[in-house]
């Protein structure tokens, strides 16, 4: 990887572990817009029938065993930039290899 | 702004899916014809931080208990074009839905057409303001104005899904839940459009060379030989 490839990582990934694991903390507990919304219009609470999310370590991006204070929504967050930036990552470095596949570079240096 | 689970109906649900289905295999195409490799690591890391961004629901002015969080699709349509960017967008969103319970699983095709979709062609049909030697102002407004006006755009498609569902109550006219939603979400939509330029020029100012990646101009042949 380049330095400058490498860079990009370090330093984005600090910035974003930051935001989702620190500023997060701070965040309003208020329903957002469209919770609030439907609160206002009196759009009824979904009956039974609808689609069972799948069991979750995580309660309102808290990461449950550690209850719920700084230390779990730290973790609930930065597991969550890790794990966006990883899925991005390998979907970035197949699209890479089928486009190399594609279209063979002209030199055999890499 | 995502739609919970049991608030759209099959039908709303499913062509919601079926659309941003082909949306995002659409970009994977054509993402995959041309990227270039500065580009892969800019997008893990602004995926990253978009998830981390969606974490931080500020309390909206003028609208007590109450709060709103950016989309960020805006902000990716311009940093990585419309391909990446709903790439991007769909990733989080997914990881949103099926690890962190935000957001129902049927609903994912809506929450990625409204949020993700949307945001990013808007963010796409302003990046070559930002792509020019130099971003003037007008970059600057025409970016906040489109981040209002997205909001909006995708506040308004959320309310007309639900309705469409039969979600919204019978003694609501259409008119007063557009009303009530649109309201607020062109609040956070300021925040949206304010975030989104201050974002877009700190991203440009530090890798302004992935930002570009095969877009940029070719390099100065003379420079290229002085190295």
């Amino acid at each position: 990887m380049t330095a400058y490839n490498r860079n990009t990582l370090v330093v984005g990934i600090a910035i974003a572990l930051v935001v989702g694991g620190v500023l997060s903390y701070l965040r309003s507990e208020s329903p957002d817009g469209l919770e609030k919304t439907q609160e206002h219009l009196g759009v009824a609470e979904p009956a039974s029938g609808t689609v069972e999310p799948p069991p979750s370590i995580f309660q309102d991006y808290n990461l449950k065993v550690l209850g719920g204070g700084f230390w779990a929504n730290a973790a609930g967050g930065a597991i969550g930039c890790l794990v966006v930036m990883g899925l991005l990552l390998g979907v970035g470095s197949i699209l890479g290899r089928a486009r190399r596949a594609r279209k063979p570079p002209r030199t055999t240096a890499e | 702004m995502h739609i919970g689970s049991g608030f759209l109906s099959p039908p709303v649900w499913g062509a919601m899916a079926a659309v941003s289905g082909a949306c995002v295999a659409g970009s994977l195409a054509l993402a995959g014809r041309r990227l270039d490799e500065r580009k892969v690591p800019l997008m893990g890391v602004m995926g990253a931080f978009v998830f981390a961004a969606q974490m931080v629901n500020f309390s909206i002015p003028f609208v007590p208990g109450t709060s709103g969080h950016l989309g960020g699709g805006l902000l990716l349509g311009v940093l990585l074009g419309a391909p990446l960017g709903i790439i991007v967008m769909a990733s989080i969103l997914v990881v949103q839905a099926l690890v962190y319970q935000d957001g129902g699983i049927e609903a994912l095709g809506a929450n990625i057409f409204t949020m993700g979709i949307l945001a990013c062609l808007l963010g796409a049909l302003v990046r070559p303001l930002w792509t020019r030697p130099r971003p003037g102002r007008m970059a600057d407004i025409i970016t906040f104005a489109a981040g209002v006006v997205g909001l909006v755009a995708s506040a308004t498609l959320v309310i007309l899904m639900m309705w469409w569902s039969g979600s919204v109550p019978r003694g609501v006219s259409l008119l007063e839940a557009l009303g009530a939603m649109d309201g607020v979400h062109f609040l956070i939509g300021v925040v949206e459009g304010l975030a989104s330029v201050a974002v877009v020029r700190f991203v440009l100012s530090m890798r302004r060379e992935a930002v570009l990646g095969i877009d940029a101009p070719a390099p100065d042949p003379a420079k290229e030989a002085a190295r």
